[in-house]
């Protein structure tokens, strides 16, 4: 029986089928089956996969093939307002288009190389002839400036794919060449979910006031993202309370895994770019470690609306372009420095000696083009987080939000400034010491 | 313009010699050399602006300290202030001064005629009959009084080159002076900017000891910027004590001790002009405005005038010629008489030899001397040329590009991307350009000064060869560590 077949049998099974979803994901059994579920367009009532800040790969089907286009191309990309590069990615895009087909579906893909230097394109944990693998020498000869090559096979297992160059891997990557594949089951098994994203990791050395992401370095990344977006440019993933969701996770990082951790919510990783994992030895977690080359695709239902954090564990990959130059000055008397330096650069002011929080705030001058220290506004503060940081926005009505209303919280439900009245009656001793 | 002035400094310089020496026939010496160099020209570079005059007041005492002096050493020095200093106070100017009096003493000696020779004599004859007898009998030397012309005519050839060699030394003086002063401004401005640079360390070992203080940075990095300050230290006590040579430099040349010495000199070097160098007209103008080769040419006259005077000395038979009378005791008898000395032996060869071989070297050293003109002048060209340039490349392009760089450090400091320590090795890299534009500069204005030098007639001891180059074929000239 497959999904179609398992809508087919009716309501009441379903319902029955659904909540005992939602208890397997730990979610209160009142919230299970609260939102009607809308079947999508894919097997199973499968809903399209929603690529934030990214689009999906435009497909024409033809005698029974389906039929697409991509084009290498220099992009110029804003990672966020203040943060533009010279990139290199495909059809105007970076990263490129997601690429979303069903099982079994045969695909052709022209690619066509508008870069200075050849190409191919790698279908990366996608099982096909060897010489549709896109290794340059290895499988075929590479693709030349101004030539397009395509490509043929069958999508023959389901899962999260990604596709890259492999021809001066390095260089293309670094500047942006990658997608996400995702191939639907052609008989899903298993709790259909209500959304789908799919968010590409990505990692990327662009110097303060530069404006093409060094493909040479090896350490020292400064600009991290999801989807080529940095925080505050990412888009929020809007979500239903009670809604089943999955995130497809891929990692094309040059360097760097990244240990992807949600608030107000726990899950479990079903897929990998290897296949499903049996149910049996799926685990809560509330962070997933993305390796670089890698997928992890997690699913869960959350019970607590709000505007909750989704970002990488990594602190500094939830900067934006933090030098590594810089000393130490937590805890030094910025006067002891100032009256010295400044007699010589009068612009000059000590920083940090108190902690970086905060730095968003000050609004120093700093190089063109160039995005240090930039968080995102909140509804209280300044967001100090940037990189590989977004926001799961988990709403009652979520259709209904366009993802830039902040989370209206019920009253008293947000920890604020304590009252020493009832500190005291609490028995806490403001003024204790250690 | 310019030889106008230097030509009333000498004017007046010598005008006051002369008074002092008492002789007043300096006052010839003095237009004589004033009317040298006006017809010389005492060339500029094209486009070079005029300097202001240099001439001393012709009331002053030559002997005591001009009341001039005082009231220039009370204002704060500029390069022209210190150049008519030195032409009122240098003490071997006016040594030259009475060296040209010597000169002067001999063309006079060499024009007396020879004093008259009286010969008496008494005989008392031993017949006792016979009355006491007397002879007595003048002698002149005619041979003398024929060849007083010739040497006159030498000597008075050897105070013509002494003259121009006296006008060369006027020049000397205030190029001497002017450098000196510049290498004062320029040293100076050093000091200034290696102060500086040791305020940036210092200031990152305030910052570092701050931060070690907190825990926040190694020893070895609180030693490492430690050591930065020390050696900093150093370089501002080399720079001081390079200062200070410098001063005692312009005192020598000005001729200043004591109290004197406690001027002060706050304008930096001004930035340099914009020069159009004439290379084909200069080398034309250098060699007619050429003290030295001038001053040869007069030597040369009077050495051909030696080698006439010692060869009529050797033609010449040695004559004088005398009166005598005798008295035998009864009346006198008058009679004359002439010697001849034949010249059978000694003709003067010798003498001529040597004169004659002073005149081929003198010959030579004109030529020597014409080479290392246009040679010095071409050297002097160049170096402005090119110092010119630099020193408008570190003025229009380094500096501000490395100000731009200090503003885009901060900025990355600002943006956390680097820290303290790199902002302030950025300002001293502004810092270490300040202080090569002040050298080039300083060697830009040297340059220039040695190009007037030239134009104006003078081409030693201008210190342009560089580093390790010595001053051969530049006139044997000193200050060879002043030339870059």
């Amino acid at each position: 029986m497959d999904r179609r077949d398992f809508v087919k049998i009716g309501a009441a099974i379903g319902g029955a089928l659904v909540a005992s979803e939602a208890l397997a994901q730990g979610a209160p059994e009142k919230n299970a089956g609260k939102r009607a579920r809308r079947p999508g367009p894919f097997p199973g009532g499968q809903p399209a996969v929603v690529t934030p800040n990214g689009a999906t790969l435009k497909l024409v089907e033809k005698d029974g093939v389906k039929i697409g286009h991509l084009v290498a191309m220099p992009v110029k990309h804003t990672f966020t307002p203040g943060l533009e590069a010279e990139c290199w990615g495909y059809n105007g895009r970076v990263h490129g288009p997601t690429i979303e087909v069903v099982e079994g579906d045969r695909v052709r893909f022209y690619v066509t190389n508008r870069l200075p230097e050849p190409t191919t394109v790698h279908w990366h944990g996608v099982i096909l002839p060897c010489g549709m693998d896109g290794v340059a020498g290895l499988t075929q000869k590479p693709i030349e400036p101004k030539d397009t090559h395509v490509y043929e096979f069958t999508f023959s297992k389901a899962g999260t794919f990604m596709y890259h160059p492999h021809y001066d891997e390095m260089t293309q990557m670094a500047l942006g060449m990658v997608g996400m594949i995702v191939v639907h089951p052609k008989n899903p098994r298993g709790p259909r979910v209500d959304r789908d994203f799919a968010l590409v990791t990505h990692e990327w050395a662009i110097r303060a006031g530069a404006r093409r992401p060094d493909p040479n370095e090896m350490k020292d990344f400064n600009v991290l993202t999801f989807n080529a977006k940095a925080y505050p440019g990412t888009e929020p993933l809007v979500v239903g309370k009670g809604e089943r969701v999955r995130i497809r996770l891929g990692n094309l990082s040059a360097m760097d895994h990244h240990p992807i951790h949600i608030h107000g919510l726990a899950f479990e990783t079903t897929w990998t770019d290897g296949g499903e994992i049996p149910v049996t030895a799926r685990h809560p977690d509330t962070t997933v470690l993305v390796p670089t080359g890698s997928v992890r695709v997690i699913e869960f239902v959350p019970t607590e609306s709000g505007d909750w954090a989704m970002h990488c564990h990594m602190t500094h990959h939830i900067m934006n372009q933090m030098g590594h130059g810089f000393p130490v000055m937590v805890g030094a008397n910025a006067a002891a420095i100032d009256k010295r330096v400044q007699a010589l650069v009068p612009d000059y002011m000590t920083m940090g000696q108190a902690g970086m929080g905060g730095m968003d705030d000050m609004k120093m001058p700093v190089p063109k083009n160039s995005i240090p220290m930039r968080g995102g506004k909140g509804p209280f503060s300044t967001i100090d987080m940037g990189g590989m940081f977004t926001i799961l926005k988990v709403r009652d009505d979520p259709d209904a939000e366009d993802g830039k209303g902040w989370y209206a919280h019920p009253k008293g439900t947000v920890a604020d400034k304590a009252d020493s009245t009832k500190m005291k009656a609490d028995g806490i001793d403001p003024d204790v010491t250690f | 313009m310019k030889s106008s002035l230097w030509s009333g400094g000498l004017s007046a310089l010598l005008v006051a010699f002369s008074a002092g020496c008492g002789g007043g026939a300096l006052d010839t010496d003095v237009r004589d050399v004033n009317e040298f160099l006006a017809a010389h020209g005492a060339g500029r570079a094209s486009g070079a602006p005029a300097r202001p005059s240099v001439a001393l007041p012709s009331e002053e005492r030559w002997e005591e300290d001009p009341s001039e002096a005082p009231k220039i050493l009370a204002k704060p020095l500029h390069a022209e202030a210190a150049v008519r200093l030195s032409l009122l106070m240098n003490r071997d100017l006016r040594a030259s001064m009475y060296e040209l009096g010597i000169a002067r003493g001999r063309v006079v000696q060499a024009g007396l005629l020879p004093n008259p020779e009286i010969e008496v004599s008494l005989r008392a004859p031993q017949d006792p009959f016979q009355e006491l007898q007397a002879d007595i009998g003048i002698e002149y030397d005619i041979s003398r009084v024929i060849l007083m012309p010739l040497r006159k005519g030498a000597a008075e050839a050897e105070l013509a080159a002494e003259r121009v060699r006296v006008a060369g030394e006027v020049l000397d003086t205030a190029y001497r002076a002017r450098v000196a002063f510049y290498e004062v401004q320029a040293r100076q401005g050093v000091l200034d900017l290696r102060s500086r640079a040791l305020a940036a360390f210092q200031a990152g070992f305030a910052a570092a000891e701050e931060l070690h203080r907190v825990g926040n940075l190694p020893d070895v990095d609180l030693a490492t910027q430690r050591a930065a300050v020390e050696a900093a230290r150093i370089e501002v006590a080399e720079a001081e004590n390079t200062l200070l040579d410098a001063r005692e430099r312009l005192n020598l040349a000005i001729g200043l001790s004591g109290e004197k010495t406690s001027w002060t000199a706050p304008d930096p070097l001004p930035p340099p002009e914009v020069d159009t160098i004439d290379a084909a007209g200069g080398e034309k103008k250098a060699l007619a405005a050429s003290l030295e080769l001038a001053e040869i040419a007069g030597r040369m006259q009077a050495a051909g005038k030696r080698v006439g005077m010692h060869r009529a000395e050797g033609r010449l038979p040695h004559l004088s010629g005398g009166f005598h009378g005798e008295n035998d005791g009864r009346a006198w008898e008058i009679g004359g008489h002439v010697t001849v000395g034949l010249p059978i032996f000694d003709r003067a060869q010798g003498r001529v030899i040597s004169a004659q071989s002073e005149l081929g070297a003198l010959r030579e050293r004109y030529v020597a001397t014409a080479t290392a003109v246009r040679a010095n002048l071409r050297m002097a060209q160049n170096r402005v040329e090119s110092a010119g340039r630099r020193a408008r490349h570190y003025r229009d392009a380094l500096l501000p590009a490395r100000e731009k760089a200090l503003a885009e450090t901060l900025l990355q400091y600002n943006a956390m991307q680097v820290g303290v320590f790199q902002v302030l090795e950025t300002q001293r890299r502004l810092t270490e350009a300040g202080i090569a534009y002040t050298e080039t500069l300083l060697e830009y204005w040297k340059a220039r000064a040695a190009l007037d030098q030239v134009l104006a007639g003078r081409h030693r001891a201008l210190g342009l060869a560089p580093p390790g180059v010595g001053s051969a074929g530049m006139g044997g000239g000193a200050e060879s560590s002043a030339g870059h």
